[in-house]
């Protein structure tokens, strides 16, 4: 699990950088209009781009939580329990993410 | 070596050091403290970045509910007190990156003589680099 938190982290920091510049730090503003969210969303590049960072960022995260409840002496079997429902959890926000996205994009 | 030099509670390099280092000894974090300093800001960094990626996902559910919906978060989002929100989350992301990358390199058996050096390097480089952020929300506002 170390060796996947690593690789997910190490990926996050590119990913995180090129989603704080897109989004912030080359808009004028630093904030984008509602016209401005949908035409950036609507590049396939972009689009694939923000998914790859939701995946890596929502998988990233619930494996800390993990780590941390593990820290905290759980048996095996409720183990394998919290496993279950953070795999759900996980697939629920990517789906949820990635249904907003789609739904605004689709405005265009 | 004089009994009460001896007797403080500082490493044996420090100890034999020059005078400056000796004298740094006085606010030297030194060994468990740092990684224990560490550990403790990278959880909760950990926890506070879970919660914003909710909150995160939450905000930008107004999207789905048009102009009008954004336009209100985005004016909230220029307050003064959403740019302290900021800062702090800057922060967070900022140090639970660098200090992931040290305990990437300490994992893999890489400057663990340096682990409290690597320590205030990435939580002076995070505080640092979230002035300059600031700085550059402020400009933008």
């Amino acid at each position: 699990m170390w060796i996947w938190q690593a690789l997910s982290g190490i990926l996050l920091t590119v990913l995180l950088v090129v989603h704080m510049v897109a989004n912030h730090f080359v808009v004028e503003g630093g904030l984008r209009t509602y016209e401005d969210v949908i035409h950036y969303l609507s590049n396939p590049f972009i689009f694939a781009l923000e998914t790859a960072f939701l995946i890596v960022v929502t998988s990233h995260a619930l494996m800390g939580v993990r780590a941390i409840i593990l820290d905290l002496g759980i048996s095996p079997a409720a183990d394998r329990r919290l496993k279950a429902v953070l795999v759900a959890l996980g697939a629920v926000i990517v789906a949820y993410a990635v249904w907003l996205t789609g739904s605004v994009v689709l405005r265009a | 070596m004089d009994r009460t030099l001896s007797s403080l509670p500082v490493s044996e390099h420090v100890a034999r050091a020059s005078w400056w280092r000796r004298a740094a000894a006085w606010v030297d974090l030194h060994g468990r403290r740092e990684g224990w300093l560490a550990f403790i800001l990278m959880r909760v960094t950990g926890i506070g970045l879970v919660f914003y990626l909710f909150l995160h996902l939450t905000v930008l559910s107004t999207l789905a509910r048009g102009r009008q919906a954004w336009d209100a978060f985005i004016a909230l989002a220029r307050s003064p007190l959403f740019v302290a929100f900021d800062a702090v989350l800057i922060f967070g992301m900022l140090y639970h990156g660098l200090n992931g990358l040290r305990v990437i390199l300490l994992g893999l058996g890489v400057g663990s003589r340096r682990q409290a050096v690597l320590f205030w390097g990435a939580f002076v480089l995070s505080i640092v680099l979230t002035a300059v952020a600031v700085r550059m929300i402020l400009m933008m506002g």
